[in-house]
Parts: structure tokens; C-alpha cells; sequence
């Protein structure tokens, strides 16, 4: 989509992956920036560190996505001024929710996944749509690869509806190492059929003693 | 066009006397606006591209122990399927709740910022907001950005001091007082259901599993609905999530799969 | 939305060592109504060959019916049953004939072919053909079959595991898809057996 007149919006493409574990959070996003049949960059990296225990993997257009992660940015840094801690990751994805939907008329045109750790220590991932919508689940998956992906991770981790009563236990049952096996996989496979995910895979994994960050190819073409 | 923006006031920070920044971080929040000639147009090619979920069963009817509050938990983009978890009752206040039908973010804000304006109510007057003040306050916000492309078809059912109160409120400014409601893609299927059901002195059970039934033939028939059956009642006590259950089981919970008899097996043919 | 779209549709064809499987969802809607859940898009040909047709249901039946006319008279000239790859030239060609008004269906061909080699091909609206060594997809969830057939499917499975993967992937597709699902059939073709199951699926 071009950038014609009144219309500033353009999709870059891209995916991102988050799943939540009981003391663990992997989100994850491929590093391809895109737009209609060309690629701009191999290495455009679309996840944003926002506070020690909460990141912030975003697809859409990259202009909104920078835009997006420093007013983020800089919203956190007067709350630490402020109140003399970091966010939480409940508190930041309410921020982020009204923060997107102050720009329901002239929207930020990105698909966001929060993950990191609650106030508990549990894996957390919440989920939005581009104006503000938002969702705390097990896992999520979203951008131009999130139709491809959505499937299999709903066969891999079923888990039982939160708005179930009696309730059930619905914490991921993978361990943090086959939660990131599970990412690797889903991705190699989504790159074989999106043309606007691949090149190379970035993984971030949350967990009680910080944050690590993996990296694994993917397809060129 | 000057944009109503007092529906925002209640978020602004209290003032720490640090606004040296000449940032708009600590400014008090607004909507942004795109700076074209043509705002209809835009809203409408912005509308395609993030296409906001649709398609939802909820409904909600009084009877005589109070009001029952019921809704399905998908959420959908065109004929993909984005969420089959979402929360579509939504917990204003110990007392009251909303239901969530049309866009997704818009009901979300607005009812949290009406949950806002109840608690800021009752702080004020020293008592409970009635179902009625609750439900024209979000009637009015809406009925300000009329003609600006919010999606909400919501029913507001609480108790108050006059006893239980159901209302229903939508984005095109409309508000009606009444017993029994349904709305979403699904609501004539549930309406069938309910209509067909319905009596004012149900007894909780009954009117739940009324509930129930009527979200389950709707999430049957109706491609946009489904995920867990939530049923909620809301009584002189306030509101208790009565049941959630999952339609997928549902289904062969209300038609169980009958294994078709066998007319006749296999055996070994008698030694001549 | 589209006419492709109109009653929805779910289809799937996977290759095993010496086998297929074909499967399809059971809905027929009109949009987003639900007019039935015991619907077939899966057409027998003969023993050995299935095709299965996703798109506008009334198209759909009418290309079946002509298929049948086509494959009976070359059964009657002929003597034999039509090779799978004969018989997708065969729904190409009907295909194109209508190439400025066209049937609005995506077609999923499978069948076992000279000394039981399984061969499956997938063509868009007007004719051309896709042939695939591993699988094919069509319909309203194609996109979410995609994505769950690239990561279940592998090489030669054996017809147990073929049946497993192919109603794995299949289910769990048509759970994201409003307009497909209310349960699958699925058809395993070996040389020997054809074997016919109905899933068991969410009914919303």
C-alpha cells in the first residue's frame, strides 16, 4: 500500500509469538521488515525490552511501531521517576490498552503481544488488537504468520478457557525448554508459506533470574 | 466538530507539579485525530485494516429473583477466528455489569472508564449508582461521538435501590429499558430460545440453564459465536458468576452421540 | 464477502506410503448461518479416486455431476477406471471451459494411480493445476490448514499415523475459521481398503 494523500498507513509484515509458562515467558518475532514484495531489511528487530520483567513484540507498520515503543518508553521512565519502581506487567498492558485506544480515531497500526512476568512470578501474556482491545491468555500469536501459527499452538498447548466455572488449571504444561523448541518449529514452518516472515528468529525468554535472548535462522527467500 | 473529551477527565494524573517536560506524556490524555480533509473516508479505510471484532451472542433477561446475564467468548476478523476466550461480561462494579457486542476495544474502554464514573459517583453521593444513572451516563458519552464510527451494543443489568434494572445502550445513542434483551449476529437465534422459555417466576436454576441453552443454539447455528457459555445472575447481593462452560461439550452434553446398533456380525462360518 | 466464501468449506489431502487421506469439514452455511452439519464435499470417482470441491456448494454439485457423466462415458469407451492424473486434465479442462464465467470452486483431487502410487493435486477456479508431493489445501480455513499441515505433516507416514495427522491438522484448522467445521469426514485410501470416519468436532 502505497503512501498516497491522506493515507499514511503501509504493513511491514512480520510475526510474533508469545507463550506464558508457569515461571517463564518466551516471546519471540522474526527480524524480516517488509513491504508488498520487497524486503527493506534481514535485521529489523520488532521486540522492545520495556521494563525488567515485560516485553513488548509488536507487527504492522514500522513507523507505528517505533512510535508505539518510545512513548512506551518514556511513559515508564516518568512512572519510575515517579513511584521509584518498574511497572508491572498487569499495569503496563493496561497503559498500552488506553494508550492504543487514545488513537482509536487515527490508530496505531500495530498488532501487539505483551509477555513477561506478573506479580506473582507466572508467566504472563496479554494480547491486543490495534485499537486497544485487550487479553490476558496462555499464549498468542500474531501479525502476517499469526493465521499459520494460531492452529498449531492451539493443538500443542490446549488449554482449558479461563471463563470456565468450576474452573480448570491452564497453565502451559511445557517446560521452558520445549516452549522454545515448540517457537523454533512454528516458525520454520510459517516461513515456508508467509513471504513476510523469515531471515531470522528472535527469542526472548522472561524468567526469574532475567532476561536471555536466543537467535536461530530462518529462510532467506 | 469539537470532540467531548470529558469521558477522559477522571484519567488525568493528579498534578505532581513536575510538568517541566514540554512533552504530551503528562498532558491530560485526548483523542488524536488524523489531520485529513476527509475524515470518513479515512475511518473507513482504517477500519478495513485493523477490522475490529465482530460477531457475538449476548443476552440478558429480568425475572423474578433478578436479572440473568448471559454471552459466548469468540471473537472474530472476517471468518478468522482471533479469540475463543474473550471476556464479553464485563464487571462494572460489584453490583452491575455490562455485556460487550460490536467493537471489541470500544466496549472495553468505555465500560472501564463507566466503572470509573460509578465508583466516582459513590464516592461522591455516599451511595451505590442506580442501573438507570449508570446506563444513560455511557448512553451520553456515546451518543457524543456519534457519526464517528464507534461499534457498541451493549446491556447494562445491575440492582439498586428500586430493585433489579436492565438497560440496553448502543453506539448510535439509543438506550431502552426492558425485561428481556439479546444482541450480536447470534441474538435472533437466542431470542427464538428465550422467547420460547421464558416466564417471570423461573427459579434461578431454570432461568440459568435457559440462559445456557439459549447462548448454546446460538453459538450452533450462528458462525460468528461460540467458545464458553458464561452465565452470570445478579441479585439483591450483587452479581456471582453462576456457570462457564465450554459449547464444544455442551453440544454432546444436550445430544449425546448414540452408537448405531449393529444389525448383524461377523462370525465364523460353521464347520461343515 | 466472497462467493468462495459464501456456504464455506474445509478441505485436505495428505500423502502416505502408499496411501492418501482426503477430509473435509461436515457445515454448509449460508454466510453465517449454519444451514447443516452433515454435509459432503468429498466425491467418490471411483475406488481409487476422490475429489473433493470447496467453494459455492451449488457449483460445486453441478461440477460433480459432470465429472460423473465425463468419467462414465470414458468407463463405457474405454473399459477402465480414469488415472488420477487423467482425470485432473480432464477437471481442468472442464474448468477453463469456463474461464470468464466460472465455477466457483477450488477443487482437491486424490487418487491411487498406476502400481498404487498416490497422487494428489489441488487448481484454482478456472483450471490450473497444482500438483504437490506432500499436501494440498482449499477452502475458507485454507490458510490455517497451512499452517498446521507444515508443521504435522512428514514423509511416508503409514495410514494409522496418515489418519491421525490429517484429523489433527483438519480439527484444529476449522477451530479458527467461523465458517467451516461442525465436524470432519475423512476418507484413507490404501491399495487394499478405503476406509471411511467421521470426526467428532466442536459444534460452534
Amino acid at each position: 500500500m502505497a503512501l498516497r494523500g491522506d493515507w499514511v498507513y503501509e504493513n511491514n509484515g512480520g510475526t510474533c509469538v508469545a507463550i506464558a509458562g508457569s515461571d517463564y515467558c518466551v516471546v519471540a518475532a522474526d527480524t524480516r521488515l517488509s513491504v508488498g514484495y520487497s524486503i527493506y531489511t534481514r535485521d529489523y528487530s520488532k521486540i522492545c525490552k520495556l521494563a525488567d520483567k515485560c516485553v513488548l513484540a509488536s507487527s504492522g507498520f514500522q513507523g507505528d511501531m517505533k512510535a508505539l515503543q518510545k512513548n512506551l518508553a518514556a511513559k515508564h521512565l516518568i512512572y519510575q521517576h515517579q513511584h521509584n519502581k518498574q511497572m508491572s506487567c498487569p499495569a503496563m498492558a493496561r497503559l498500552l490498552s488506553n494508550t492504543l485506544y487514545y488513537k482509536r480515531f487515527f490508530p496505531y497500526y500495530t498488532f501487539n503481544i505483551l509477555g513477561g512476568l506478573d506479580n506473582e512470578g507466572k508467566g504472563c501474556v496479554y494480547s491486543y488488537d490495534a485499537v486497544g482491545s485487550y487479553e490476558r491468555t496462555g499464549y498468542s500469536c500474531q501479525g502476517t504468520g499469526g493465521n499459520l501459527i494460531t492452529p498449531v499452538l492451539d493443538n500443542q498447548l490446549k488449554s482449558p478457557s479461563p471463563l470456565l466455572l468450576p474452573s480448570r488449571d491452564a497453565v502451559t504444561p511445557l517446560s521452558e525448554s520445549e516452549a522454545v523448541d515448540l517457537v523454533k518449529d512454528v516458525f520454520a514452518s510459517a516461513t515456508e508459506r508467509d513471504i513476510y516472515t523469515g531471515d531470522k528468529l528472535e527469542i526472548i525468554i522472561v524468567n526469574a533470574t532475567g532476561i536471555r535472548q536466543e537467535f536461530l535462522d530462518l529462510r532467506k527467500d | 466538530m469539537k470532540l467531548d473529551t470529558s469521558g477522559l477527565e477522571t484519567f488525568v494524573p493528579p498534578s505532581r507539579g513536575l510538568n517541566v517536560l514540554p512533552s504530551d506524556f503528562t498532558a491530560s490524555p485526548a483523542f488524536d485525530l488524523p489531520g485529513c480533509t476527509d475524515f470518513d473516508g479515512f475511518q473507513k479505510n482504517a477500519v478495513q485494516m485493523v477490522k475490529p471484532a465482530k460477531g457475538t451472542t449476548t443476552l440478558a433477561f429480568i425475572f423474578k429473583e433478578g436479572v440473568i446475564v448471559a454471552a459466548d467468548s469468540r471473537a472474530s476478523m472476517g471468518g478468522y477466528i482471533s479469540s475463543q476466550t474473550v471476556k464479553k461480561i464485563i464487571e462494572i462494579n460489584p453490583y452491575m455489569i455490562g455485556t460487550m457486542a460490536g467493537g471489541a476495544a470500544d466496549c472495553q474502554f468505555w465500560h472501564r472508564n463507566l466503572g470509573i464514573k460509578c465508583r466516582l459517583h459513590e464516592l461522591a453521593n455516599k451511595r451505590r449508582i442506580s442501573v438507570t444513572g449508570a446506563s444513560k451516563l455511557l448512553a451520553n458519552i456515546l451518543y457524543s461521538y456519534r457519526g464517528m464510527g464507534l461499534s457498541v451494543g451493549t446491556m447494562i443489568a445491575g440492582w439498586d435501590e428500586t430493585g433489579p434494572g436492565l438497560y440496553y445502550v448502543d453506539s448510535e445513542g439509543g438506550r431502552l429499558k426492558g425485561k428481556r434483551f439479546s444482541v450480536g449476529s447470534g441474538s435472533p437465534y437466542a431470542y427464538a430460545v428465550l422467547d420460547s422459555g421464558y416466564r417471570f417466576d423461573l427459579s434461578i436454576e431454570e432461568a440459568a440453564e435457559l440462559a445456557r441453552r439459549a447462548i448454546y443454539h446460538a453459538t450452533f447455528r450462528d458462525g460468528a459465536s461460540g467458545g464458553v457459555a458464561s452465565v452470570y445472575y445478579v441479585g439483591p447481593d450483587g452479581w456471582k458468576k453462576l456457570s462457564g462452560d465450554d459449547v464444544g461439550e455442551l453440544h454432546y452434553k444436550y445430544y449425546p452421540v448414540v452408537t448405531s446398533s449393529v444389525e448383524q456380525e461377523m462370525a465364523e462360518a460353521p464347520v461343515a | 464477502m466472497s462467493i468462495f466464501e459464501y456456504n464455506g468449506s474445509a478441505l485436505v489431502a495428505m500423502v502416505g506410503k502408499n496411501c492418501f487421506a482426503i477430509a473435509s469439514d461436515r457445515r454448509l452455511g449460508v454466510q453465517l448461518q449454519t444451514i447443516a452439519t452433515d454435509f459432503r464435499r468429498i466425491y467418490k470417482i471411483h475406488d481409487k479416486l476422490y475429489i473433493g470441491l470447496s467453494g459455492l456448494a451449488t457449483d460445486a454439485q453441478t461440477l460433480y455431476q459432470r465429472l460423473v457423466f465425463r468419467h462414465k462415458l470414458y468407463q463405457l469407451r474405454e473399459e477402465r477406471d480414469m488415472k488420477p492424473e487423467t482425470f485432473a486434465s480432464l477437471v481442468s479442462a472442464l474448468l477453463y471451459e469456463k474461464r470468464f464465467g466460472p465455477y466457483f470452486c477450488q477443487p482437491v483431487i486424490a487418487g491411487l494411480g498406476d502400481d498404487n502410487k498416490p497422487f494428489i493435486c489441488t487448481m484454482d477456479s478456472i483450471g490450473a493445476k497444482e500438483l504437490a508431493k506432500d499436501f494440498v489445501v482449499a477452502g475458507t480455513a485454507s490458510e490455517s490448514l497451512y499452517g498446521a499441515c507444515e508443521s504435522m505433516y512428514k514423509p511416508d507416514m503409514e495410514p494409522e499415523e496418515l489418519f491421525e495427522t490429517i484429523s489433527q491438522a483438519l480439527l484444529a484448522s476449522v477451530d479458527r475459521d467461523c465458517l467451516s467445521g461442525w465436524g470432519g469426514h475423512v476418507l484413507l485410501v490404501t491399495p487394499t481398503e478405503v476406509q471411511e470416519k467421521a470426526l467428532k468436532g466442536r459444534m460452534d
